[in-house]
């Protein structure tokens, strides 16, 4: 018999590329009492804190040792944890389990990125350090500069991605116009949600289109920004939430396997097994074994919604169809027709997504959140235009083989 | 707790400075035995849960090359950063939830990759404390140590007794760092001043180490071995930050301990725990973490010291592995207290068991002055 | 100038720095088996008794059969590309290598384009990442058969193999 765990509240920030008129402590708890405020809930009914971040990006260690005492954490438990871009992902479903497993009532997730405290953008420097131990070691055996140059020149991150991309494009025929299309359509739904970082009324694929290649088939106007905010969500057991929300975002299922790295190099410059990064077995896994413990059987008729983390274009259209939310190499057809719009068949990233907000630690625990909003009805102008009774949030992170699946719902119920 | 839990199996490296070994090669090691301690295979794995810091570890997201030492290759994972213990914390609340049955929990340190105690400065108030740039966690200890003696009358006598019985306790451990059967007070007190009152054998050492455990839940416990050490209960709780804290008490680790004991039903610690192993990463917290744990009154610890009950042979035996004054391999800690305590229950300690154990207590931490604890009770079969 | 500023529009920024520069890691000894290799223009990859899974370069453990993979397999300097990027071209001051502009060093020639691939060498189970020389970029395509290019005078070092190139 499981515990039925709900999300009763969310708050966030305005995402922007610098706050400067805040510090990280002030920035992640006005998203903390946002969630509060939101979940009517007091700090003194909170019994346990889920907190993540990448660390390295704001150059401070366990920022929830010195940051803690601004979101009311001393005299609770509070976990860190921190998986790279599924950071936000672990949190909110370390959240769940914080109170699923009965050891608390209350628990407060809350995750964030300040990439502007770095000097250089984290996004760069931060995810290059990924591989740092790697390189050195490389470099002692007499790295090729010109091989290092290829690898600055692609950038680390997008690098995995623009590969991955390509498998994508050849294994499923779609190209470049439908990246345009998903980053336009980021844009123009990240202008209905006031909290978003790049919003472009009325972008269009042309739009898009009309900017720099970075490396085929990637364009600057195809790239996520690297953003500062945070975002927090109240969760609570099943008598609180009934008590506080009108309408509770439920936990139904959730699920992260990991892969074996996805491209690159494993530990130490070693190759890797894995021939076609966007094959991502682990969230095909994932999405199994979360639809399962929420009782779905298909996807494609009973999610109403999805966030996918999509800081590249090719990546929502790769893992929607990961997720079973479209037939295999299928999902840039249904982009085509309007079915991921707001008010298509399958909205995919209502809010604008990662591609138009990237606040690295935070962003998957935005998916969480967003999902949740829907489902609550609260997502405001980029609510989507029908009854929302299971949504699927998803993360991704690492060299591609980390995966988080949460999947929402407006009843406890499996 | 809503389910029974229990550990499995168990693992652990030689801890050593600067180890020949790489972080995967460690890691993978301590995992392969654990499983095998367990006597179950990586395919019966639910969940993986790793601890470590991208600090420590030198690396961007820390654990993201290690998802196939661990085992944890097309497996539900996490990692939760910090001491072992939080990271077991986590595994047990997934298996409390139900969706879990089975899960192994890593931790590791490599010391020599990064001076640790430069790592504590980075986890300053960016703002202000780091700005000084007089504090880390040996200063900040010194600090407390200071504190601490002055208001309860401790001499660095006490100090260096505390360390001697750890570190000769260590001397029976093969897993344990420090190799010093022989050291006396005379020695810890002229050792190398760092912040006086800390002298270098009043300090844990810079280790490079892991360990692996595996958890199970109730039904699988039963069938995975006859000698299941149940988790009886548990508290996690962390502090203000330095400023905003009396860093002469060890407010959250006493919460914690009182959460762990209302759930395990321990009324009279001193008399109902067998053995307790803790995180002392200096000398004199040995003595606080005694008075947080209600082994003592306050400002009592340094009686139990001086009496020697908290040696091995002693009525209320703690740190019989030698602690963390034996090794230190940073986010390992907590989680080889686990082990050690576990070991105890099941008579696995060798050279260093206590006699008839039922019930153990064992105690993690993380930050400046333990500003963050983690509390286990075990029990064996028969408690 | 005393401490206190009379404004203060935003909250201060206060300047820090994070050193990282005394990292110690520990490397494994396998990569010196892959530059040994490269000396005698052999390329060795790390082959997995449990799954059957050549990995090239060795990598030291399989995830899947969770056991060190022991053994060793040369396999052939002939491969398949399976994936491929095609950088624009390269400009003077747009991209700075450890701290130094990779077209002002010559290193890369102004306009000249950089081709990251993956390929995927007869015999192993594994993309292995390098770059694409000597061919004309509009001819790149995925299945393009290539082969090793060899440094002139192999050291026993990484940059032995200097990419691929069309067979
Ligand atoms: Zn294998």
């Amino acid at each position: 018999m499981r515990r039925n765990v709900a999300i009763i509240g969310c708050g966030q920030t305005k995402h922007t590329s610098k706050r400067r008129d805040v510090n990280i402590a002030e920035m992640v708890s006005e998203a903390v009492y946002n969630a509060l405020e939101d979940a009517q809930v007091s700090l003194r009914e909170v019994d346990a804190f889920v907190v993540g971040n990448m660390q390295g990006f704001g150059g401070i260690a366990q920022p929830e040792q010195w940051l803690g005492d601004s979101i009311g954490a001393p005299g609770k438990s509070v976990i860190r944890i921190a998986t790279g871009g599924t950071t936000g992902g672990s949190v909110g479903q370390g959240a769940y389990y914080t109170v699923a497993s009965g050891l608390h009532d209350v628990a407060v997730a809350v995750a964030w990125e300040k990439h502007s405290d770095s000097r250089e953008a984290g996004a760069t420097t931060g995810l290059l350090h990924v591989g740092l131990g790697n390189f050195f070691h490389a470099a002692s055996y007499g790295l090729s500069l010109k091989n290092l140059v290829a690898t600055s020149a692609v950038g680390a991150a997008a690098g995995v991605a623009v590969f991955q991309a390509v498998f994508y494009m050849h294994r499923s025929g779609c190209s470049i116009e439908h990246f345009d299309m998903v980053a336009a359509k980021a844009r123009r739904n990240a202008a209905k949600n006031k909290y978003a970082h790049l919003q472009w009324p009325g972008c269009t694929p042309e739009d898009i289109a009309r900017t720099e290649i970075i490396a085929y088939p990637f364009r600057y106007g195809h790239i996520c920004p690297a953003s500062d905010g945070a975002s927090a969500i109240v969760v609570a057991e099943e008598n609180l939430a009934r008590k506080k929300a009108r309408q509770p975002a439920w936990f139904k299922g959730l699920a992260a396997f990991s892969d074996e790295e996805n491209s690159l190099q494993s530990e130490n410059f070693g190759g890797v097994g894995v021939l076609d990064p966007s094959e991502q077995k682990g969230c095909w896994m994932s999405a199994t074994k979360a639809y399962k413990m929420a009782g779905i059987k298909d996807p494609q008729k009973e999610i109403d919604v999805a966030e996918v983390y999509q800081p590249f274009p090719s990546q929502e259209l790769i893992f929607a169809e990961r997720l079973g939310l479209f037939d295999e190499g299928t999902a840039w057809m249904a982009l085509e027709k309007g079915e991921t719009d707001i008010d298509g068949r399958m909205p995919l990233d209502p809010s604008g997504g990662v591609n138009a907000t990237n606040a690295i630690g935070s962003t998957a625990l935005q998916r969480i959140l967003e999902c949740a909003l829907q489902i609550m009805g609260k997502a405001e102008e980029h609510q989507v235009p029908r009854k929302v009774s299971n949504a699927v949030a998803h993360g991704w992170g690492g060299v591609t083989n980390y995966i988080t699946v949460t999947v929402l719902g407006d009843s406890p119920g499996r | 707790m809503i389910r029974r839990v229990a550990i499995v199996g168990y693992a652990q490296s030689h801890h050593q400075h600067n180890m020949q070994k790489t972080r995967e090669d460690m890691v993978f090691e301590v995992c392969k035995e654990a499983l095998h301690h367990a006597g179950i295979l990586r395919e019966e794995l639910d969940t993986v849960i790793t601890a470590s810091t991208d600090f420590l570890d030198g690396r961007t997201i820390s654990s993201v090359f290690l998802s196939m030492a661990v085992g944890a290759f097309l497996k539900d994972e996490s990692k939760v950063e910090e001491d072992g213990t939080f990271a077991l914390y986590y595994a047990l609340m997934r298996i409390l939830a139900g969706t879990h049955d089975v899960a192994l929990v890593e931790a590791h340190t490599q010391g020599s990759t990064f001076n640790p105690h430069q790592v504590t400065f980075y986890t300053l108030d960016p703002l202000f404390d780091r700005q000084i740039g007089v504090l880390n966690d040996i200063a900040a200890a010194a600090l407390q140590a200071r504190m601490y003696m002055n208001r309860y009358s401790v001499s660095e006598e006490h100090l260096a007794m505390a360390a001697v019985k750890n570190i000769t306790n260590a001397a029976e451990n093969p897993c344990a760092h420090r190799k010093m059967p022989d050291v006396s007070v005379e020695e810890v007190m002229s050792s190398k001043v760092f912040y006086d009152p800390i002298r270098e054998l009043m300090m844990s050492p810079i280790s490079d180490g892991a360990c692996a455990l595996i958890l199970a839940s109730e039904e699988r416990a039963k069938e995975i071995t006859d000698k299941p050490v149940w988790i009886e209960g548990v508290g996690s709780c962390q502090d203000a930050y330095l400023r905003d804290r009396n860093i002469q008490n060890l407010d959250s680790l006493q919460m914690a301990a009182r959460t762990a004991y209302k759930m395990a039903g321990v009324k009279e610690p001193f008399s109902e725990l067998d053995v307790a192993e803790v995180s002392e990463k200096f000398a004199h917290e040995e003595l606080m973490i005694y008075e947080a744990l209600g082994l003592c009154q306050e400002g009592q610890g340094k009686n139990l010291i001086e009496r020697g009950t908290t040696r091995r042979d002693g009525e209320m035996p703690v740190n019989p592995s030698g602690g963390a004054l034996g090794a230190d391999p940073v986010c390992a800690t907590g989680l080889i207290r686990v082990i050690e305590a576990a070991k105890q229950i099941r008579g696995e300690a060798g050279g260093y068991q206590v006699p008839d154990v039922r019930r153990a207590l064992a105690h993690g931490q993380f930050g400046i002055c333990a500003q963050k604890n983690a509390i286990f009770i075990l029990g064996g079969n028969g408690s | 100038m005393g401490y206190v500023k009379e404004e203060r529009p935003t909250t201060i920024s206060v300047e820090g720095t994070w050193n990282i520069g005394s990292y110690h890691y520990k490397g494994s000894k396998l990569m010196e088996e892959y530059v040994k290799g490269l000396k005698q223009k052999k390329l060795i990859g790390s082959f997995c008794p449990g799954c059957g899974k050549v990995i090239v370069p060795p990598r030291n453990l399989c995830g899947r059969c969770h056991r060190i993979m022991d053994r060793r397999k040369i396999v052939s300097n002939r491969g398949t590309i399976t994936c491929f990027i095609v950088t624009p071209p390269m400009e003077k001051g747009k991209l700075k290598v450890l701290g130094m502009d990779p077209v002002e060093t010559g290193l890369i020639k102004e306009g000249e384009v950089v081709i990251p691939v993956f390929v995927k060498f007869d015999g192993s189970d594994s993309n292995t990442d390098t770059i694409l020389l000597n061919v004309d970029p509009k001819a790149v395509h995925i299945g393009m058969r290539v082969k090793v290019l060899w440094a002139k005078e192999p050291q026993g070092a990484l940059s032995d193999f200097e990419g691929v190139e069309p067979v």
